[in-house]
C-alpha cells in the first residue's frame, strides 16, 4: 500500500497546506505504530488481529478502520514455468514446503524457491489466512522486507513462486489462475475479475486511525474518497471501491 | 585566584564530568541492554496475557512450543499423540470466536465472551482454547507452558516470532546464520589480506605502497548499503549463474561481501604488524644466507603472526556484526545452514527486519533485544580476544 | 638459484593478488559511477522525489543526512575530545581507569545494529522522543564518541611526554601544559578522526532505521521531533521497494554514487590533512 499511500499524500499536498509523511515496514509496523501513537494513521493489507483490537481497547484508543481500495493478491511464478494455474490446496502445499519440486504439480523437474515477504507483512499473514489455512511458510522460504524484490527475484529465478499485490505485477513474471474449488474453475487475477470479487483472493486494504485524531485526519481521509483519490487508487494499479 | 585560574578550574571540571559521564553511559549502555531484553525469561511460550484452557476431563496440563506448533501445523491431531485420550484436538481461538457467534451474543463489549468461552469448553472434550487470560474463567483447567529460558531460545530451531498463539523463538539457525557467514568471509579475507600485507610491507616500492594503501582505504569507506546494494545487482545474479543455483542470495553471496568489508581492516593491521618486525632480526636471517622469502615465512611472519591473529579476530567480529550487506543479499532464510551455496539469515538481518512490528516491551521484542545483547556480548568478546593477541607482541 | 626462483614467482604472485584487490575495488566504485552518473543532475541533487518516487531528485535525503551529520557531531565532537583528554591526561592511571578505558575501546567495535536497538529504546520508546531527527542525532553521537575518545587518546598518546615536561618545567600549570602544548600538536591527528566520524554518521543506516528514518518526507523545513529523509536509508529503499524496478534502480545508482562521492571524498580530506601535517611537521 505504500506506493498508493505515497501518491495520494503527493497528491492531496498540491492541494493542500498541510504537511504529511509515510514510512512503511509492513502493515504490522504501521499497527503497532498506531498503538504506540508515534504515527497518526496506520495502512493495512490486513485485518486487525483479535489480539490487535484488545490491545487498543486496552489503551483506550477507539480506532476508525475503513476500506479505501481492493486489491487481488496474485501468485506469480517465473515466465519459464509452463504452469498456468494451481489450486489452493496445491499452492498451500508449495508455499508451506510440502511440495518441493515442480513436477509433482505437472511442472518441471525443477526445485521450488519460495519468495515471501517478513513476517510483519500484512500480505504476509493475509497469505497464511486465507491461502494456507494458517499454517507457516517453509523454513527454506526467503523473505523480503519488500514487494519490489519479490517480484525482481521471481523473474530472475526459474523455479521460484512468490505472492504479490495485482498493482505489482509486472510483464517480466506470470500471474497465475488460481482455484478455490478444487481444479473446477480456475479464475485469473485480472483489474475486472477483482473488482467484481469473481478471483477468489481478493482483499480489502485498510486505513485506520484513532477517533481522538479524526479532526486531524478526516480532510486527508476524505481526499481518499474523492473521484480523484479513487482515480488514483486505480492509476497505481489497485482496485477502486465502486 | 585569578580569573585565569577560575577559568582553568571551570574548562577542567567540564573535563572530568565529561570522562565521568562517558563511563557511566558506556556502563549504563551494557545494562540497559540487558534489561530490555531480560523481561522474557518471565514470560512463557505463550502470547502474553493469554491462556490455554482444556476441558476438565483432559489429562494433559503442559506442552512445549513445539508441541503447539506441531497442533496447528496438523501434525498432531489427537490429544493421544500427546499422552491423553484419544480425542480430536480441536483449536479454540479468538478468529473462531466471530464466525460461531454474533456480536449481540458477545455483547458490544464483548461482556458476554467468557461466558460463551466456558460453556464451549465445557460441552467439548477435545477443545483446546487460547484466549486472552481475562476472558478464561478461573474455573477451566489450564495448560502450562514451559518458561523460556536462554537455553531455548539459543537452541530452538524454528524462528517463528509471529506465530499463534505460541511464538517460536528458536534462535539457533540464525546464530549459526552469522556464524557461517562470518567465517566464510575471513576464509576469503584472511589469505588474500596476509598476501596483500606483505606486498606491501616487504615487496612493493615505497610510492606503489602509498598509492595501493589509498585505494584499499577507498575501500574502508564504502558504507554498508552501498555495498549491499552492489551485492544485490552484480553478486547476486553472479553467484546464481556462476554455480547454476536456483537462487543467488546465499551465505556465499553474504561471505563475499564481508569479506571485502573486513578486508582493509585486515590489510592495514597487518601491515603494521610486519612493519614493526625487527629490522635486525630480518637482518639475521639474511646474513645466514636466506633469501627475502625465507625471511619473510621464516621470520617476519612468525614474528607478527599474533598481530596478524588479532587483526583477523577483529575481521571476524566486524563480519559479523554487518547488518545492511547481509540483509540485501543473503535470502533471509531462517534455516540450519548446510551449504555456503543456500540463504541464510543472520542476527543482524533479523533483528533489523523485524523490530519496526514488535510491539514495545512484547515477546518478540524482547526476544530481538537478548539477540542484540548477545551480539553485544558476542563482539565484546571477540574484541577482547583480538587485543589479547595484539598485545602479545 | 633455484630458491631465487621460487622467490620470483612467490612475489610475482602476490603482487597479482594485490592488483586483484586493487581491481574489485575498481570494479564495485567503477561501476557504480558508470550506472549512477548518466542520473546525476543539478535537477537530481535540488529537488525532491515526485510521482511516487519513481522520478524527481534526492534533495531531502541530502539535507537529512546533512541534518544528521550536523546534529550528532555537534553532541559528539566535544563529548568526545573532552572525554579523551580527561582518560590521557587526567585520569589516574588505576585499575579503574584502565577497565573504562578497555570498555570504551571495545564500543567503538560494537554493530550498528546494537546501537540502533539501544536508540530504540532509550531515545524514541523511554525519552518517548519519537522517530525524529532528535532520537537520529543521539544515537549517530552515542555510535562515534567511542570512536572520537580513542582517536584522541592515540594522538595525545603520540604526543612525546617530553613537551609535557618541558612544558611544567617553564612552569605552566596542566590545563595550560594540555590546551596549549600537547592538544595542538595533537589536533593534525583528532581532526582526522573526526573527519573519518562525519563520514561513518553519513553512510551509517542500521541506527537510523527505527530512529530517525523516513520513506517519504519531502518538506525541506523541519524540526527536530520529526523523522527525516537520509541517504543510505534512501539507497535501500530505492533498491528494495517500489513498483517499477527499473526506473527506482537507476534512481538507487543516483543515491549510491551521490552517499559514496560524499563519503569518500570526506575520506580522501581526511587523508590529506594527515599527509599535509606530517609534511609541515617534518
Amino acid at each position: 500500500m505504500l506506493p498508493l499511500m505515497q501518491l495520494e499524500i503527493e497528491a492531496y499536498m498540491k492541494r493542500n497546506p498541510a504537511q504529511l509523511n509515510v514510512t512503511g515496514g509492513g502493515s504490522g509496523v504501521g499497527i503497532t505504530s498506531l498503538l504506540e501513537g508515534t504515527v497518526d494513521i496506520a495502512m493495512s493489507s490486513r485485518e486487525l488481529k483479535m489480539a490487535e483490537k484488545l490491545k487498543f481497547e486496552e489503551k483506550g484508543k477507539k480506532l476508525i478502520v475503513m476500506a479505501v481500495a481492493n486489491d487481488a493478491l496474485s501468485v506469480i511464478l517465473n515466465p519459464q514455468n509452463p504452469i498456468k494455474q494451481l489450486t489452493r490446496e496445491q499452492l498451500e502445499d508449495l508455499f508451506t514446503g510440502k511440495i518441493t519440486n515442480w513436477k509433482e504439480v505437472g511442472g518441471d523437474d525443477l526445485r521450488v524457491v519460495v519468495y515471501t515477504r517478513e513476517s510483519s507483512s500484512g500480505t504476509y499473514e493475509f497469505m497464511k489466512d486465507h491461502v494456507m489455512n494458517k499454517k507457516e511458510f517453509t523454513k527454506t522460504a526467503i523473505s523480503s522486507s519488500a514487494t519490489a524484490a519479490i517480484v525482481y527475484a521471481t523473474s530472475q529465478t526459474k523455479g521460484a513462486i512468490g505472492y504479490v499485490g495485482i498493482a505489482y505485477v509486472e510483464p517480466i513474471v506470470k500471474a497465475i489462475s488460481v482455484s478455490y474449488d478444487g481444479g473446477q474453475k480456475y479464475i485469473a487475477p485480472t483489474f475486472n475479475n477483482a473488482f467484481n470479487k469473481t478471483y477468489p483472493i481478493t482483499r480489502p486494504l485498510f486505513i485506520l486511525y484513532p477517533l481522538e485524531k479524526e479532526k486531524l485526519v478526516k480532510p486527508f481521509i476524505d481526499f481518499l474518497f474523492t473521484v480523484y483519490g479513487q482515480k488514483l487508487v486505480t492509476h497505481k494499479g489497485y482496485i477502486p471501491l465502486k | 585566584m585569578t580569573i585565569k585560574k577560575i577559568k582553568e578550574k571551570f574548562v577542567e571540571s567540564i573535563i572530568y564530568s565529561c570522562g565521568t559521564f562517558t563511563t557511566l553511559a558506556v556502563l549504563f549502555i551494557i545494562v540497559f541492554l540487558f534489561k530490555e531484553g531480560s523481561g522474557i525469561f518471565q514470560k512463557t511460550a505463550l502470547e502474553e496475557g493469554y491462556s490455554l484452557a482444556v476441558n476438565r476431563y483432559n489429562p494433559v496440563s503442559k506442552l512445549s512450543p513445539e508441541q503447539i506448533k506441531s497442533i496447528i501445523e496438523g501434525d498432531i491431531h489427537n490429544w493421544h499423540q500427546l499422552g491423553g485420550n484419544y480425542d480430536s484436538v480441536y483449536i479454540f481461538t479468538l478468529s473462531d470466536i466471530e464466525s460461531k457467534f454474533t456480536q449481540e451474543e458477545l455483547g458490544a463489549e464483548f461482556e458476554h465472551l467468557k461466558e460463551k468461552i466456558t460453556a464451549y469448553v465445557e460441552s467439548n472434550t477435545g477443545v483446546l482454547a487460547f484466549f486472552p487470560s481475562k476472558y478464561v474463567d478461573a474455573s477451566l483447567a489450564k495448560i502450562d507452558v514451559d518458561k523460556i529460558t536462554l537455553a531455548s531460545i539459543l537452541k530452538g530451531k524454528d524462528w517463528y516470532p509471529t506465530a499463534n498463539p505460541a511464538p517460536q523463538l528458536g534462535a539457533l539457525p540464525i546464530v549459526l546464520g552469522s556464524i557461517m557467514v562470518s567465517l566464510g568471509a575471513i576464509i576469503i579475507a584472511l589469505p588474500l589480506g596476509v598476501i596483500v600485507a606483505i606486498f606491501l610491507a616487504e615487496i612493493a616500492g615505497e610510492t606503489l605502497k602509498n598509492v595501493i594503501k589509498t585505494v584499499i582505504e577507498l575501500l574502508a569507506g564504502i558504507p554498508s548499503v552501498v555495498y549491499g546494494f552492489f551485492g544485490l545487482v552484480v553478486l547476486v545474479p553472479f553467484v546464481q549463474q556462476l554455480f547454476d543455483i536456483p537462487v543467488g542470495e546465499t551465505a556465499l553471496s553474504g561471505s563475499i561481501l564481508l569479506a571485502l568489508i573486513s578486508l582493509p581492516t585486515i590489510i592495514s593491521l597487518s601491515e603494521d604488524a610486519i612493519s614493526a618486525t625487527p629490522q635486525e632480526l630480518k637482518n639475521a636471517s639474511l646474513a645466514l644466507g636466506a633469501n627475502r622469502l625465507q625471511t619473510i615465512f621464516g621470520v617476519t611472519i612468525p614474528f607478527a603472526s599474533s598481530g596478524i591473529i588479532s587483526a583477523s579476530i577483529l575481521g571476524i567480529g566486524r563480519a559479523f556484526g554487518e547488518t545492511m550487506a547481509v540483509l540485501m543479499v543473503t535470502g533471509n532464510a531462517a534455516i540450519m545452514p548446510k551449504s555456503l551455496l543456500e540463504p541464510v539469515r543472520t542476527i543482524t538481518a533479523t533483528i533489523a527486519a523485524e523490530l519496526g512490528e514488535a510491539p514495545t516491551g512484547g515477546i518478540h521484542y524482547e526476544a530481538l533485544f537478548i539477540l542484540g545483547t548477545f551480539l553485544f556480548v558476542f563482539t565484546f568478546a571477540v574484541n577482547l580476544i583480538a587485543e589479547f593477541f595484539a598485545q602479545k607482541r | 638459484m633455484h630458491k631465487n626462483i621460487v622467490e620470483k614467482i612467490v612475489f610475482q604472485f602476490f603482487g597479482i593478488v594485490t592488483w586483484f584487490v586493487v581491481a574489485v575495488v575498481a570494479l564495485i566504485l567503477g561501476y557504480i559511477i558508470y550506472r549512477g552518473v548518466g542520473i546525476i543532475s543539478w535537477n537530481f541533487i535540488s529537488q525532491p522525489p515526485i510521482n511516487g518516487m519513481m522520478e524527481g531528485g534526492i534533495l531531502p535525503a541530502i539535507l537529512g543526512t546533512l541534518a544528521l551529520i550536523l546534529g550528532s557531531c555537534l553532541l559528539a565532537f566535544p563529548i568526545g575530545i573532552l572525554s579523551g583528554v580527561y582518560m590521557n591526561e587526567y585520569a589516574p592511571k588505576n585499575i579503574f581507569k584502565k577497565f573504562i578505558g578497555m570498555m570504551t575501546n571495545n564500543l567503538a567495535g560494537i554493530p550498528s545494529i546494537v546501537f540502533g536497538l539501544f536508540g530504540l529504546a532509550m531515545f524514541v520508546n523511554f525519552f518517548q522522543f519519537g522517530v525524529s531527527i532528535l532520537s537520529g542525532c543521539l544515537t549517530l553521537a552515542i555510535l562515534i564518541v567511542p570512536v572520537i575518545i580513542r582517536t584522541t587518546e592515540e594522538s595525545l598518546k603520540l604526543v612525546e611526554d617530553t613537551y609535557r615536561l618541558s612544558s611544567y618545567a617553564l612552569g605552566a600549570s596542566k590545563f595550560e601544559t594540555v590546551f596549549r602544548v600537547v592538544l595542538p600538536m595533537a589536533f593534525p591527528n583528532i581532526i582526522t578522526g573526526l573527519i573519518l566520524s562525519i563520514g561513518r554518521v553519513a553512510g551509517e543506516t542500521a541506527p537510523i532505521i527505527f530512529t530517525a528514518a523516513a520513506y517519504y518526507l519531502p518538506q525541506l523545513v523541519l524540526s527536530l521531533g520529526s523523522p527525516v529523509m537520509a541517504l543510505p536509508y534512501h539507497l535501500y529503499v530505492m533498491a528494495t521497494s517500489g513498483i517499477d524496478l527499473d526506473k527506482s534502480r537507476e534512481l538507487a545508482f543516483g543515491t549510491a554514487l551521490v552517499l559514496m562521492a560524499i563519503v569518500l571524498l570526506l575520506n580522501f580530506a581526511a587523508g590529506g590533512m594527515k599527509l599535509y601535517f606530517k609534511q609541515n611537521r617534518s
